[in-house]
């Protein structure tokens, strides 16, 4: 259990640090504050995970230095009811000429583990990350996922009460992930507190059941996943908004007829980050130079590997359009988002017939981004929910 | 309990794995000091002649050699334990601000495996001393004593100088300085008595003559250094002992911010 009570911390900026010493001879400021968290207030239960998501910037990162010690906050208690280790210690003291096995000794005694524990968990360690005989090279001779497994591998066998993970959990390959997630899993079932701090909104949804937001150091949201994670996203729009691209220099295509706006937004999330199953609604707003018969509007979902997931066209909806000249239509379509967890690009296109090419007016690649993260309702594997249903009866031999 | 166990790992890193893969091993951090003693020796009591004598006693290159070694191995323990804790935030910085340990306690490394070097070399000395005649007294009981005080204020120096360190990056060139000519201001390779008279009364003023000859007394002499010179360096230890860890707690949220 984690009991954050007031907590406040600012950094004083100097011009050089030399200024500080400055100070203690001179009795007066020679610098400026700048305030990284400001009167935080938080509880994280046993066995509970809590998410802390934020911009960069917000304070995460400050935050799990001052849980972990490493940093002093100016105001405000840390209480921790147990040990407490956390994979942004991933590895500390490691020496690169040094083998595993020896790497094993000094890492654990750094992060809390007594000689005989580590003795004790010595083979299990061994076993979970799975370096068989590499254990006895030298680490320099290492994969960084090699390392990296080893790192984790030490860290959760220290058996902390209180677990702080920082982003690292991309250890390694799918497989090694998943067995860090299932000990991850394994860990909280047996009343460890997690505090989790990343970027990939997919993975807070899955392991955590609480979530915060910090913004400039202020706790802006304190809610399930779902609903902190949609917030989040809303501080990140409000950032990237300037950026959007210019559609003239986007797509290509006879210009007879624009596809001038695109937006594709959960229904509840409001945002691009949207659950898995949740609705969606594209709409495109499109704008004809010229009288048009038969246009089509179509679009295509293409995972991050580019390859296509999902696409299909009004021509496929038996939607016909005809266009006059200058007129600006919207079209919405909703869509189940019905795909993995992961992030997504979709183009959009508009032309004439059944494809794109016969006579394309315009086709913009990679109109849109987003990110589908988390699943509601029952878990699955691949590229997207089938939803099945089940039968079962008894049958005579 | 845990900071012991983690001193205990890094003291054992820093002298035998620091050289692990090479064929020499840990020796090499003994050989130094070895080739240090052979060319002071060399040049000053065969190439120089130097008329070396103390308290009437001419020295041949046997009893210089004692001379030098007796008060040379303390200074090189001593001046490596102030040096190497100068820098060790800037060098530990990696595990500082990722694993809470603590600022004031992560130097007694350096003084474990200083101390072990200067125990090992003192082990070689005293058998070369006894091979070519040397006998020593009860006095060298005092020796622990004394270099207990000695090491307190390495620590203390070194942590002040460490501290200070992380706001200015100069004074690691200014320590290696300082102790360089100090070194030179010190009777360690040579005899006071060579030195010119206004030079030699300067040298009153230098704090670690008084060190070097309580070693040479309890060594060479056969004889306990002056009561009144152990109580004011005991004096001396703990105020600047006490200084130091204020100052170091004073500035400690700031040296980690620093870092």
């Amino acid at each position: 259990m984690i009991t954050v009570d007031q907590l406040s911390k600012s950094f004083k900026l100097y011009k050089k640090p030399s200024d500080r010493l400055k100070e203690l001879v001179m009795r007066k400021p020679y610098h400026t504050r700048h305030t990284v968290l400001n009167n935080l207030s938080f509880t994280v239960e046993d066995g509970e995970a809590l998410a802390i998501l934020g911009r960069n910037g917000a304070g995460k990162s400050t935050l799990l230095k001052i849980l972990t010690g490493v940093l002093e906050p100016d105001t405000g208690t840390v209480q921790l009811s147990g040990k407490l280790t956390g994979l942004l210690e991933l590895g500390t003291g490691f020496d690169f000429n040094l083998t595993g096995l020896q790497n094993i000794h000094t890492n654990g005694l750094l992060i809390g583990m007594s000689p005989e524990e580590i003795e004790s968990k010595l083979e299990d360690i061994i076993t979970f990350s799975e370096l068989g005989h590499y254990i006895h090279e030298p680490i320099r001779t290492y994969s960084s996922g090699m390392v990296m497994r080893l790192a984790f591998s030490i860290s959760i066998h220290a058996e902390p009460e209180i677990f702080l993970i920082d982003e690292a959990l991309s250890v390694g390959d799918g497989h090694f992930q998943q067995k860090c997630m299932r000990k991850i899993r394994q860990f909280r079932a047996n009343g460890g507190s997690i505090v989790f701090v990343s970027h990939d909104l997919n993975a807070v949804k899955m392991l955590c059941d609480r979530a915060i937001v910090l913004d400039k150091g202020n706790v802006v949201a304190d809610s399930e996943p779902e609903s902190a994670v949609n917030i989040y996203n809303q501080l990140l729009g409000t950032e990237t908004e300037v950026e959007a691209p210019k559609l003239e220099s986007s797509g290509y295509g006879t210009r007879e007829a624009l596809i001038e706006k695109a937006t594709l937004t959960g229904v509840d999330s409001a945002s691009q980050i949207i659950t898995s199953g949740e609705n969606a609604i594209l709409t495109a707003h499109v704008n004809a130079k010229a009288p048009l018969e038969s246009v089509t509007l179509g679009m295509m979902i293409r995972d991050r590997f580019g390859q296509d997931i999902f696409g299909t066209n009004t021509y496929h909806l038996n939607h016909p359009i005809s266009l006059q000249a200058g007129q600006l239509v919207e079209f919405s379509f909703t869509l189940p988002m019905t795909l993995a967890p992961g992030k997504y690009t979709m183009s959009l296109a508009l032309h004439e017939g059944s494809d794109h090419t016969r006579h394309c007016y315009h086709w913009w690649d990679n109109a849109l981004n987003f990110e589908i993260a988390g699943i509601r309702g029952p878990q699955f594997a691949g590229v997207c929910n089938l939803s099945p249903t089940i039968q079962q009866r008894q049958t005579d031999m | 309990m845990r900071a012991l166990f983690v001193i205990l790992t890094f003291t054992r890193q820093d002298l035998i794995e620091k050289y692990s893969g090479s064929i020499l091993g840990s020796l090499w951090s003994l050989l130094m000091p070895l080739v240090n003693i052979l060319i002071f020796t060399i040049i000053f009591s065969k190439i120089m002649g130097a008329r070396l004598s103390v308290s009437g006693l001419e020295l041949d290159e046997y009893n210089y050699s004692l001379y030098l070694v007796s008060a040379l191995l303390a200074w090189n323990c001593f001046a490596a334990c102030v040096t190497r804790t100068t820098t060790i935030y800037q060098e530990k910085a990696g595990i500082i601000s990722k694993v809470n340990i603590g600022l004031r306690t992560l130097p007694a490394y350096i003084l474990l495996s200083e101390t072990i070097i200067y125990v090992i070399s003192m082990v070689f000395f005293t058998a070369f001393a006894l091979i070519v005649g040397h006998s020593f007294g009860w006095t060298v009981l005092a020796l622990p004593v004394l270099f207990l005080i000695q090491q307190i204020i390495a620590y203390s120096l070194g942590l002040i100088a460490a501290t200070f360190s992380v706001f200015i990056r100069d004074i690691r060139e200014l320590v290696a300085i300082v102790f360089h000519v100090w070194f030179w201001m010190t009777p360690i390779v040579y005899v006071v008595n060579i030195l010119p008279d206004g030079l030699s009364s300067l040298m009153s003023f230098n704090p670690a003559i008084g060190f070097i000859e309580a070693y040479r007394d309890i060594i060479l002499m056969n004889k306990l250094p002056g009561l009144e010179f152990m109580l004011t360096a005991s004096l001396v230890a703990l105020s600047l002992f006490v200084f130091a860890q204020y100052i170091n707690k004073h500035l400690q949220s700031d040296i980690r911010d620093f870092i």
